[in-house]
This record gives C-alpha cells, structure tokens and sequence, in this order.
C-alpha cells in the first residue's frame, strides 16, 4: 500500500511521533559533523544532510550496551538483565542502513535469540528515504540494499518533489502511518510509476566500477587467496578499527564489568576483529597473531560462500563508509578488486 | 525470550589448591532448582563471572554422574583468573551455561577408550574420565597418558593415585623434567606410548593440553593407526558470549563455543581460519 504526503505536513506527522518515543534524525552537530541524534522537534530534520558516517546501529546496537546490573559484594550479589524498551522513530535513513539493521536482526535472532538487541529493534520504526542518486562512494547496487528498497523498511519515503510518496512495508510501518491520519493520502498510479522511474534513474547513475563479489567470493570461500596477496594488502591496513566502527553491518563484541555508582554494569562494548588482542588468550596464545591473519578473516566473515549461506547475504551494505574512513585504502571494494584482480598495488 | 547475559549466582566451596598456580572450586548455585536443572554433558563449559572483572570460559571438570559436585579448575594466568584465585570459600561468582557440545558419551560405549592429557589439559578429560568411571560396565578398556612440566604441575594428585591403583584403569604419567623425590618416568607425554598396548580399531582417543602437545600425539596417533574421527580434542579459544555471537571464537564459519569445543581431528582438520 502507498500514500502520499505533502512535504509541508511531514513536521506535523513527526511532531506525533514525538508524542509516542523518540525520533532520531541525521542532524548537523555544532562542531560540524553529521551523526544521527534526538530530534526534539518534527521540523529539526534536515532532510538534506548526507548520511552520518556513523550508521544508527547505535540505536539497536550501541557501542557500550548495558546487559546485566549488579549489586553486592563477597558473599551476597544481586543480579537484574537491564532492559531499554523504549519506542523510537528512525527518520531519514538511507537504505543501506535499513538493509544494515536487517542484517544485525538476522544476527540476534539466530537461536538462542539475544532479548537485549531484540528489545530494541522490535520497538525501532525505521522510516527511510530512497536514494535518487548514488552517494559518492556508496555501492549498494552490488550488496541489493539500495539506492531503493523493496524490502526491510517500515516506511519508505521516495521524494517526489512537493511530496513524499511513502509505502508501508510493516505492520510498525502501518502503525506510524496511522498516526498522521488526515496527513496522508492515497497515492496515485501516477506516483507510484513516478517512483519506479526515479529507482531506474538512480540505478543507471551507478558506473561501471563498483564491487563485484562474485569472484572474490568464490576465492576467499575456497582459500585460494593468497597468502602473499593479505600480506601485501594487510601491510597497508593501520589497525585502527574504524572499518568494524562505522560498518552498519560489524556486531562482534566483548563483555566487560564497567564501575557504576558504586555498583557494576555488565556491559556488551562492541569490539574489532582488526585488533590483535581481539583473540588473545590469558596464556598468551593469539591464533591470529599476524596483520594478514586477521584482515583475512574480516573479508572471509563479509564475503565467504560459508558465511553467505548461512546470513542470506554478505555482509556489506555497500554504504561506502569504509571508503571514507580508511586510511590505508584497506576497504571493502578496493580488496575485494584485489583478489578479482590477484593483485594490489605496491 | 531470554536474557542470555544474565548469569545465574552460584557460591564457591571446596577450593582444593591442585598446583602453587592451579585451584580446583566447587560451585554452588544459590538457587537450589538451578542446581538441579544444570544439566550437562563431559566436554561442556561455563562462562564464569568474577564480578568487576567480567566472565570468561571454563570447562566443567566434574562429571555429570556427579551433580552434587560441579566443579572447574582453574590456571591464575590473566587479570580475571587472579581475581578468582583471591575469592574465598562462600563468595559468590556468576555462571551461565552449559555452553558447546561437550564429549558424545554414546558413541564411546562399548569402546576402548584411550585418554592423553598434558599440563592443564586433564581438566576437560576428568568430566568424562569420571563420567566413564562411574559408568565402567558400559566402556571397554580405559587407558590414561597424562604429563605435565613438573611433578609440581601435576593436577588432581589424589585422583592420579586412585587412577594408578585401580585394576580397571591403566595409568601412566611422565613428567619433563624430574625433582627430587620422583620417581617415575622422565619424557613427554608421548614417551609414554611404548608403556602401553594400543587398539586403534577398538578405540576412542581423547586428547587435550597444550597445542604443540596436541600436535606431536595427534601425528603419533595417527602413525599409530587411528582413525581421524577416532582423534577426539577439545579446542580452546578466547570465547566471551559462548553463544556463537561475539565472533571471538571462530574459526571459519565455525564456533569452537557452539560448534565446539570438542571435535574430532577430521572436523579440526576442515577448520580453515
């Protein structure tokens, strides 16, 4: 089902949402950066600011998750899950980060399904709008998560101009539309071929020269990588981590008692598979000792067969972050051209 | 759907000083249907929290023929280990688990079974050595190897000299280096092969200790005549969920925490990091 809405009554539909939980939006902060945060009200979003480069998977998953409150000391402890049920909005997402949060939903639920991560998406709206034109260093057009969606969002919003049309894609979706009663309306099968077209448009205004998966695919399933090839290209990797930060699809973590008040908070800190402490043993034994070990098992968790099998797709959303964050030009599509290519440059 | 983080509060009794750096402790749940709900298998591990510090793995080291008494035993190596070493009997951890796959205890019915333990490596085995000892009708013959550096390394001594006097138990141990006082064989664990009379058709062998050790008895074995899947181990890594989700522990798309930890040298062989 499709609606349309003028853009003029967008901040009135926001406005009782606001009412509801919180809505979260890229803003600009005032030290520049764009990051997703709290809107306090429904004309705050700036509906042309590029996409944070911090993804909101800060809202499912955040960067120091608080599990499990304890209390007492020696012989006598207390112990309580810490739940966050509260109900948010997620506005103005791109849809690779809706295709993100997909993907780390797929993740929590395997069995035994994680009630902490699961709490929070359940009770997150995600209402995105579709990319007209490809962002600079996006690829989502190889990953199937954008420009448009045709799945996975709440509520889609395509920019016709003076309105949005918005389709529904969940009963949460539904939901929030219902909310903006008397805003929204039936959209025309004029709209509706009018977004079919900006989603041909927008395709077409990807090149030629994305990241093709197949054939690194095929060699990091089957080891024929080689060895010789991660050294080279893990030689340029930094280990700073800020691929598995900003990645909307990284999720590893660890689990650390954090000083409260007086009490103790058990708590998830997401972590990086590019650290070397990151399989360190207390023995001192680390199984992935070198650079290449652990740049090989990044893309062989991203792209392998075996993992590709077991997600339903690979584990990049094609945002193009890791493109603008990395230093040693370490990213995704420059490595996986490598291993097509069977080599890096010197 | 459950909070899978949560640990459940269990007190520590009996702790039993096995080396200067190894400790074995009894655990105790709080709540008493816990207790009787903890069901496990040989092999299995817990996720043991010293709060302030975190959690970290642990096999269990006791059997399940024993469920009054579940107990690990544990190495002061890290930061976490040492805060354990200074709790005190009563003071309470957290647990959560059994985690992994633990020892398939079926399949070895019937067989000759075949135990190889280096250094810390005995705990893991001891779950299923007593487990297997309890239970003696339904196993062929046992066979025990076990080594350590020193004669001071050697962990659960009352219990190797139980094993050593049993009639139903053949019972070898090695140290690599001697002091004063022993006198027993000086060699690594291998050494100790020519000691005893080996079945390959007949056996299960179960391996565990350190990974070079694993590495020379494994190739020995296999020279010897056993099959890859008669090669049993239990693999360590660092696991921080025992879930399968926090990735630290793959290797492949495999999780020595779920799919693990124990598997046999044709699956360890397949494991492709």
């Amino acid at each position: 089902m499709a609606f349309a809405l003028e853009k003029k009554a967008v901040a009135g539909w926001l406005e009782r949402l606001l009412k509801l939980g919180e809505v979260i939006a890229p803003t600009r902060s005032p030290t520049g950066d764009v990051l997703f945060s709290n809107i306090r009200s429904g004309s705050d979003v700036a509906w042309d600011l590029p996409n944070p480069l911090h993804p909101p998977k800060e809202f499912v998953l955040p960067q120091t998750d608080p599990l499990v409150q304890i209390k007492g000391n020696g012989q006598h402890h207390e112990v309580e899950a810490i739940h966050d049920s509260r109900r948010r909005f997620l506005v103005n997402a791109r849809s690779c980060d809706v295709k993100g949060i997909a993907f780390l939903s797929r993740m929590h639920e395997m069995e035994p399904a994680d009630a902490s991560y699961l709490r929070r998406s359940n009770n997150l709206t995600i209402i995105s709008v579709a990319c007209p034109t490809p962002c600079p260093s996006g690829f989502c057009i190889c990953t199937d998560s954008g420009p448009f969606l045709n799945d996975s969002y709440d509520a889609q919003l395509t920019d016709l101009g003076e309105s949005y049309l918005v389709e529904v894609g969940s009963a949460k979706g539904e939901a929030a539309v219902a909310e903006g009663q008397g805003l929204f309306r039936r959209a025309s099968d004029d709209e509706v071929s009018q977004r079919k077209r900006l989603e041909e448009t927008a395709k077409r205004h990807f090149g030629d020269e994305t990241c093709h998966f197949g054939a690194a695919m095929r060699r990091i399933s089957t080891g024929r990588v080689p060895d010789a090839l991660w050294e080279k290209m893990s030689d340029w990797c930094l280990e700073c981590g800020g691929c598995n930060v900003i990645c909307p699809t990284c999720y590893c973590f660890s689990v650390k008692d954090l000083a409260r008040d007086g009490a103790w908070v058990r708590c998830r800190l997401r972590d990086s598979c590019q650290y070397a402490a990151f399989t360190l043993e207390a023995s001192g034994h680390n199984p992935r000792p070198e650079k290449k070990d652990r740049m090989k098992r990044r893309f062989f968790h991203k792209v392998s067969a075996q993992y590709y099998t077991r997600d339903g797709a690979v584990g990049c959303v094609g945002c193009g972050r890791c493109v603008q964050v990395c230093l040693g030009a370490t990213h995704m599509p420059a490595v996986v051209a490598a291993i097509r290519k069977g080599s890096w440059h010197e | 759907m459950n909070d899978v983080f949560l640990p459940d509060l269990a007190r520590l009794t009996d702790l039993c000083d096995e080396t200067p750096d190894t400790r074995t402790f009894r655990l105790h749940f709080r709540d008493s249907s816990k207790g009787k709900g903890f069901r496990f298998l040989p092999g299995q591990f817990i996720e043991l929290s010293v709060f302030g510090y975190g959690e970290a793995p642990f096999c269990i080291a006791s059997s399940p023929t024993r469920p009054d008494a579940l107990e690990t035993t544990v190495r002061r190596t890290g930061q976490l280990t040492d805060a354990l070493h200074k709790l005190g009997d009563g003071d309470e951890v957290g647990v959560r688990g059994p985690f992994g796959n633990g020892f398939d205890v079926a399949a070895a019915e019937g067989k000759d079974l075949l135990f190889i333990a280096g250094g810390i490596g005995l705990p893991p085995l001891r779950s299923l050595i007593w487990n297997v000892l309890d239970e003696r009708s339904r196993f062929g013959r046992v066979t025990i190897l076990y080594g350590a550096r020193t004669p001071a390394d050697l962990v659960y001594k009352r219990e190797l000299e139980e094993w050593r006097t049993r009639s139903d138990v053949e019972f070898h141990v090695t140290v690599d280096s001697a002091q004063p006082g022993w006198t027993g064989p000086v060699g690594v664990v291998p050494t100790l092969f020519k000691k005893v009379e080996l079945h390959p058709e007949t056996s299960l062998a179960y391996v565990c200790g350190p990974p070079i050790m694993i590495k020379i008895v494994v190739q020995d074995l296999v020279a010897i005549g056993f099959k890859e899947e008669a090669i049993i181990s239990t693999l360590e890594r660092m696991m921080q969920c025992g879930i399968g989700k926090c990735n630290h522990c793959a290797i492949g798309h495999r999780y020595v925490c779920r799919d693990g930890p124990v598997f046999n040298y044709g699956q360890i062989k397949e494991l492709v990091d």
